[in-house]
């Protein structure tokens, strides 16, 4: 699998391009700005983008405008943010254009290695993974007539734990419940949200940005 | 006689009737004209006077007693200060035809002989004004002479005057005691003075005309002189007198008259006054407070342009003098402040002139003298009247003295003091930069305090951590894989609680992309449906932004603790030059900025930048907290939702 790695830190992109390397990706490019990071996206065509949201020329938010111009250009190019922070602002903005294949992680979540390969894996092969702390905020909100508002509390865990980028499986086990009762959930949700029975993924990412949105 | 009287009475109230009493101007006009003589300006207020009758009756008719009055008392003054004048007064009906007046040494003279017996002397009042010495035991003249008879007029103990007065009138005035002058004026006049030691000069009315130092009992001829028919005064002429001549009898109107008519010019003025001044106030009603309101601004910048009408009298009607009139009226107008210290000068400078005038003429030898030159009030012609010049220069120094400490002084120290304005500006100002410069201190100390508990005790205890794997990885490492297990937890939490303090400093987003998406995303953070209403063409300056951002959070987090709200609205608009922000909730109120610290400490920062908070509560009801503060817009990037 082709990586391009955006990080402007030397010792971050270095350890970044290492960790995927052991991982048996395969590094396209590793670039320090954001317009780099935009050609390299375009004229490699990656896999998957690993993006720092900060990045020069600006320090501010180039990353994800760059990854999203990317994305315009290309759509539904798989791109997991990297960031000291996370924002439901700019996961939302990811989520946009639903046409999922995106990630926004906190730049600790690369210490579980595992768990940010398996996040790459499910970005690139078209999921969504957000990061726990924006679902937690979000689960803190109280919304009263939102679409949201009519599931039930399991439901809403599960959906938490699909934002998060989990599969049934995971989520299965996470919640001690069986598979088969993780997607009665799943099928609920997409019911109560008003999500037809189209391609599954895609349904995955209009409940989690139905979520958000709420 | 009587019936004569009662019916142009008669006539004249009905003229009165059918053009109003405004009409009275024409007559004190042409008063005017009687007394001042037949001059461009006396015909030109006869002129005026008749317009304002014929097209302003009202203004006419508001003029008339200003003008009775000032006529009346400007001819008492002249009765006062014309010699002899209220003796005239006590003249019997009927003009006399010789009058003999005294004159003391300061020049003011008195009546000692009048008469209605012909006098051939040409001008007899010529001999009042010039120095004529006419000892009360004198005989007076009153013999008609035959043409080119010699005759004495005046015989001071020992003194002998010859004069010869050929048909055309020559005339010899004057000599000190003792003192001969023989004059002889033959047709076309020469003169033949014989003078004693001492200067003699020669006067016209209208200037000098010679002055020759004479040895004692030289005989001068002096053959240009007057026209035929005209004389010449040796001496002192004295002003032209304000009834057309030097004296009394010379003018148009008889100067017995003078008092009688000035008393009831007064009278009849002071009588008028108040009718036509409620008339006036009625016409002039609305302009009273602007008037009275531009008077008060102005202050004493008012008496600007009196000090330079008085300085047109002292230095002459000259095109400077002039301008410097309408200099001050448009100096009184246009800067008032300026006016008002200029007062002062203007005054030390008339004070000044009058000083000089007074040393110049009080050097002068007793009796010695030239013709007058003006002063304010007095004509200084002599020693008396410098001193009266002096005096009057005095009190227009101490009036210009007394101005200074309330004209120059406070306009000096006003100019860069205390402005109640700015110094409520410089109050509020050192306020808020205290809170400021507090609150940055305290906000200092809890980034290090925050820094010491959090990340720095976190390192602390990585480090320890790793020197035990260090320690245990050889013997067992299993136990070695817990600990960084547990290392890798402590870097996580160090790293949380930084990006706290990130966020409590300066949020990502607001340093990323400004104000307008910072509330959006703390607006999605807030655990309340939050409506945005923004409209920001540009980003303020970080720190106002920064000051705004979290004076939202502040209010959203009320609304969210206390106020029990089930939704919030937060509305940010900038114009002209005001970034507004407004935060509504539906809750049950409960926010006052003097209750928590919270709302207090936004209202702090915001005051630094001249922002204020105000917070409408009605009780129990849903709150609004509104924020204004002056910024400028900097980027044109935009934001709206």
């Amino acid at each position: 699998m082709r990586v391009v790695v955006a990080e402007d830190l030397f010792l971050l992109r270095d350890g970044l391009a290492r960790l995927l390397s052991a991982h048996d990706f395969e590094i396209a490019a590793a670039v320090d700005s954001a317009p780099g990071l935009l050609c390299a996206l375009l004229q490699h065509r990656p896999d998957i983008a690993v993006v720092d949201v900060r990045l020069p020329p600006a320090f501010a938010d180039d990353g994800l405008q760059a990854a999203l111009a990317a994305r315009r250009e290309v759509p539904g190019l798989p791109v997991l943010l990297l960031s000291q922070y996370v924002e439901q602002l700019y996961a939302r903005e990811l989520l946009a254009d639903q046409a999922g294949a995106v990630g926004y992680l906190l730049k600790d979540r690369v210490f579980s290695d595992d768990q940010f390969v398996d996040a790459i894996r499910t970005v690139a092969a078209g999921g969504t993974v957000m990061d726990p702390e924006v679902v937690t905020k979000l689960l803190g909100r109280r919304s009263r007539d939102e679409p949201i508002s009519r599931l039930s509390a399991r439901e809403r865990e599960v959906l938490a734990l699909m934002a998060e980028g989990r599969s049934n499986t995971a989520i299965a086990q996470r919640l001690f419940i069986t598979e088969k009762a993780v997607s009665k959930h799943t099928t609920s949700i997409f019911t109560k949200l008003g999500l037809a029975a189209d391609q599954d993924d895609n349904r995955r990412v209009l409940a989690v940005l139905a979520y958000l949105n709420s | 006689m009587w019936i004569f009287i009662t019916l142009l009475w008669r006539i004249t109230a009905r003229l009165l009737r059918r053009l109003g009493s405004g009409s009275l101007l024409v007559p004190v006009a042409v008063l005017g004209v009687a007394v001042f003589g037949i001059t461009l300006w006396t015909i030109a207020a006869v002129a005026l006077a008749v317009i304002l009758v014929v097209r302003r009756p009202g203004t006419a008719a508001a003029l008339l007693p200003v003008s009775l009055v000032c006529a009346g008392i400007w001819g008492l003054a002249l009765a006062a200060a014309t010699p002899g004048m209220a003796a005239w007064t006590a003249m019997p009906f009927g003009a006399p035809s010789w009058v003999a007046i005294t004159l003391a040494p300061n020049g003011h003279g008195k009546v000692v002989k009048y008469g209605t017996a012909p006098v051939p002397v040409k001008a007899a009042n010529q001999v009042g004004v010039g120095w004529q010495v006419l000892p009360a035991s004198a005989a007076p003249v009153h013999k008609p002479l035959p043409p080119g008879a010699v005759y004495a007029l005046n015989a001071p103990p020992g003194a002998v005057y010859a004069v010869n007065a050929p048909p055309g009138a020559a005339y010899a005035v004057n000599a000190p005691p003792g003192a001969a002058y023989a004059v002889k004026a033959p047709p076309g006049a020469a003169y033949a003075v014989k003078a004693p030691p001492g200067p003699v000069r020669f006067w016209r009315p209208g200037g000098l005309v010679a002055s020759l130092h004479q040895d004692g009992g030289m005989t001068v001829r002096f053959a240009k002189a007057a026209r035929p028919g005209g004389w010449i005064a040796v001496g002192k002429p004295g002003a032209p007198g304000p009834f057309g001549g030097a004296g009394p009898g010379t003018g148009l109107l008889p100067s017995w008259l003078l008092v009688p008519l000035a008393l009831v010019m007064l009278t009849v003025g002071l009588w008028l006054a108040p009718r036509s001044f409620a008339r006036l106030r009625q016409r002039a009603g609305p302009l009273v407070p602007y008037l009275r309101r531009r008077a008060s601004e102005i202050g004493w910048g008012l008496a600007l342009v009196p000090a330079t009408v008085i300085g047109l009298s002292v230095f002459g009607v000259r095109p400077w003098t002039l301008a410097a009139v309408i200099a001050a009226l448009i100096v009184t107008i246009r800067w008032p402040q300026v006016a008002a210290d200029l007062v002062p000068l203007v005054l030390g400078i008339l004070a000044l002139r009058g000083f000089q005038l007074a040393a110049h003429w009080a050097a002068l030898p007793a009796g010695d003298s030239g013709p007058g030159v003006p002063y304010g009030f007095v004509t200084v012609s002599g020693r008396q009247s410098a001193l009266a010049a002096g005096a009057e220069a005095s009190a227009l120094m101490a009036f210009g003295a007394w101005l200074v400490p309330r004209t120059i002084v406070p306009h000096l120290r006003a100019a860069p003091g205390p402005d109640p304005d700015l110094a409520g500006r410089v109050r509020q100002l050192t306020e808020t930069r205290g809170h400021a410069v507090d609150a940055a201190a305290a906000e200092l100390r809890r980034i290090e305090r925050d820094l010491h508990d959090g990340a720095q005790a976190r390192l602390v205890a990585l480090g320890m951590n790793l020197r035990a794997v260090e320690r245990v990885l050889p013997g067992s490492p299993n136990a070695a894989l817990a600990l960084v297990a547990e290392a890798r937890e402590t870097s996580v939490r160090a790293l949380n609680e930084l990006r706290d303090l990130i966020r409590g400093i300066c949020p990502p987003v607001l340093a990323d992309r400004g104000l307008g998406h910072a509330v959006q995303a703390l607006a999605l953070d807030t655990p309340l449906p939050t409506t945005l209403e923004i409209d920001l063409p540009g980003r303020p300056t970080p720190p106002v932004e920064s000051a705004c951002y979290f004076a939202v959070a502040e209010a959203l987090a009320n609304a969210v603790k206390h106020a029990g709200a089930r939704s919030a609205h937060v509305r940010i608009r900038h114009s002209d030059g005001l970034l507004r922000i407004e935060v509504s909730d539906d809750g049950i109120g409960g926010a006052d900025p003097a209750l928590g610290t919270g709302l207090l400490g936004v209202e702090r920062r915001l005051g630094t930048f001249d922002g204020i908070l105000a917070v409408n509560r009605p009780s129990g009801g849903p709150t609004m907290v509104v924020m204004e503060v002056p910024c400028a817009l900097s980027s044109p990037k935009t934001c709206s939702c």
